[in-house]
């Protein structure tokens, strides 16, 4: 078995540095390795600004690292686009509905990327919606429903291309609590019936305990500094609570050094924000180009 | 919602300019008593010669030929302009070159375009055709940069992210995005267009509307000058009315009071 077919995602000693404009520099990830197993469900968890937005980004192709490697499904993200086509869903923070597509062309979306023919392509995308709860609602544009079910279009959305890796980045963050441990609950439902390898990125303690198998713990500059293997600990008899401090414990070590490590450099707030608050130099994801 | 009471609501909610236009005839009318008609023509003049206008062919002709001159031009400049839009929102390096020019364009009266039009160009039609592009264009640009550049920058990462290609990326979000801003370009250009177009068919043109007013002015014709621009505000009115359908049909899946 291959490498990328044991571990379908593998960052390998992985930085990201940006630079301010004054010319000082620093890393949003540094040296960070860490590999999410085929089969997988792995949580990556940290404080604001501890760089899993730019690892994220890495991912997705949309920023190349300065150092390591980063391989999902054994191809560079960044520079093998084709080798990638249709093989990760993303379920974004936020919705990404396209405003002037009802629910079934959003769902679709993807699969026309794959240029499957729209017949098929939307037979897909009514399944899907089904399967999400939103049967009725195909013919809906994104302003006509709720932030619930919007986040549902788009869970939708990622399943429709029948994905090997899945990723969700603070997939629930924008929901009220009831209706994002419901949708947690609906999407790690169809996690373990696709068996889909699955990378969460989250804030969020207790979320994290309750989707993953295993929890990164990501520490400033962006690396992980502590892994916890929440089924092991159930299964040595820890409780939930047990792991959730433990995750905990393990955020409160990251965060002390890490501010002496950067300087003066305020990483908190996401790099996005720190971007535009330091007009940091970096590959901007293209426009058009 | 019937018929009936979508009618009564479109009646109310023009009810402030019908009464204003009320006003304004009853005002024009009372002046015909107390000012000769060279002035102010009674109104039952000036239906007469609007009326002449649309079921006379050789009138109606002037109509069509000046809608038809507008129309052309505006989509001339549109592709033009929509394409360069496009080309400044892409590559900001155009965009620094480009950009200054369109506006020192804009800076520049219709008026001298006119006048350069006439020097430049034999043909009737090559003038008026030219002063209406020149006019219109850098709006249509301008307008379709910003649209390019305001396209939710999240959607063009989605796009990135499921892997589409340029030209993927181009038709499934970037057109898109921007048709809002390319159907206010079409309202804002068309009323300037209309305008620009009657001071060049004043000069040099042997029909059309602007024509057609130099030669109510020669024989001091108050009635025929004010139907045609009457014909022009109706012609004008179409255009806008089918640019409203057409942003009715594209937009729909924009909430109900960003429509509005």
């Amino acid at each position: 078995m291959s490498t990328s077919e044991e571990a379908p995602v593998e960052f390998q000693n992985v930085s990201k540095l940006f630079r301010q404009k004054n010319g000082q520099p620093f890393y949003a990830n540094r040296n960070l390795s860490f590999r999410v197993r085929q089969g997988e469900v792995v949580a990556i968890v940290g404080e604001t600004g501890c760089g899993k937005s730019t690892s994220f980004q890495m991912l997705l192709g949309l920023l190349r690292p300065d150092e390591g490697q980063v391989r999902v499904l054994g191809y560079n993200p960044f520079n093998q686009h084709s080798g990638l086509l249709g093989a990760v869903g993303i379920v974004f923070q936020n919705d990404r509905l396209l405003p002037w597509r009802t629910a079934a062309d959003n769902v679709a979306f993807g699969l026309e990327v794959l240029r499957v023919p729209t017949a098929e392509r939307l037979a897909i995308a009514h399944t899907w919606l089904d399967r999400v709860g939103l049967k009725g609602f195909e013919h809906a544009y994104p302003h006509e429903l709720s932030g619930g079910m919007r986040q549902r279009v788009s869970i939708a959305r990622a399943f429709a291309i029948g994905p090997k890796v899945l990723y969700a980045d603070e997939a629930f963050t924008a929901l009220d609590e009831l209706t994002a441990a419901r949708i947690r609950n609906e999407l790690l439902a169809l996690v373990k019936e696709t068996r889909i390898t699955t990378l969460f990125i989250t804030h969020s303690v207790p979320e994290a305990v309750d989707v993953a198998q295993r929890i990164l713990v990501f520490g400033r500059p962006g690396k992980v500094v502590r892994e916890i293997n929440r089924d092991g600990a159930l299964a040595q008899g820890k409780s939930v609570r047990a792991i959730e401090e433990m995750v905990r414990e393990g955020l409160a070590a990251a965060h002390a050094p890490a501010v002496a490590e950067v300087g003066a450099a305020d990483l908190c707030g996401g790099i996005g924000a720190a971007r535009a608050a330091t007009n940091l130099v970096a590959d901007p994801p293209q426009r058009l180009g | 919602m019937s018929i009936s009471s979508v009618i009564s609501r479109k009646l109310r909610e023009q009810q402030p300019f019908v009464t204003g236009l009320v006003v304004v005839a009853a005002l024009w009318q009372l002046s015909t008593f107390f000012l000769p008609p060279i002035i102010t023509p009674p109104l039952q003049d000036i239906a007469v010669a609007t009326w002449h206008i649309f079921t006379r062919q050789n009138e109606l002709l002037q109509l069509i030929t000046t809608g038809a001159r507008v129309l052309i031009a505006m989509v001339v400049s549109f592709v033009v302009g929509a394409a360069l839009g496009i080309a400044m929102g892409t590559f900001d390096k155009l965009r620094e070159y480009v950009k200054p020019q369109l506006h020192f364009i804009q800076g520049i009266p219709s008026v001298s375009w006119v006048v350069f039009a006439a020097i430049w160009f034999v043909h009737v039609e090559m003038r008026i055709g030219f002063i209406l592009f020149i006019v219109t264009m850098p709006a249509f640009a301008l307008y379709i940069d910003g649209a390019v550049r305001s396209v939710n920058l999240d959607l063009v990462q989605l796009s990135q992210a499921f892997r589409a290609t340029k030209f993927q990326r181009f038709r499934m979000v970037i057109v898109p995005g921007i048709v809002p801003e390319m159907l206010s370009a079409w309202v804002v250009n068309m009323g300037s267009a209309v305008r620009v177009a009657m001071v060049a068919e004043l000069i040099g043109s042997n029909i059309g509307v602007g024509f057609q007013l130099l030669n109510a002015q020669a024989v001091f014709d108050m009635a025929g000058a004010v139907a045609w621009t009457l014909s022009l505000v109706m012609l004008l009115s179409v255009f806008q009315m089918a640019i409203k359908f057409l942003e009715n049909r594209l937009l729909a899946w924009r909430p109900q009071a960003e429509q509005a």
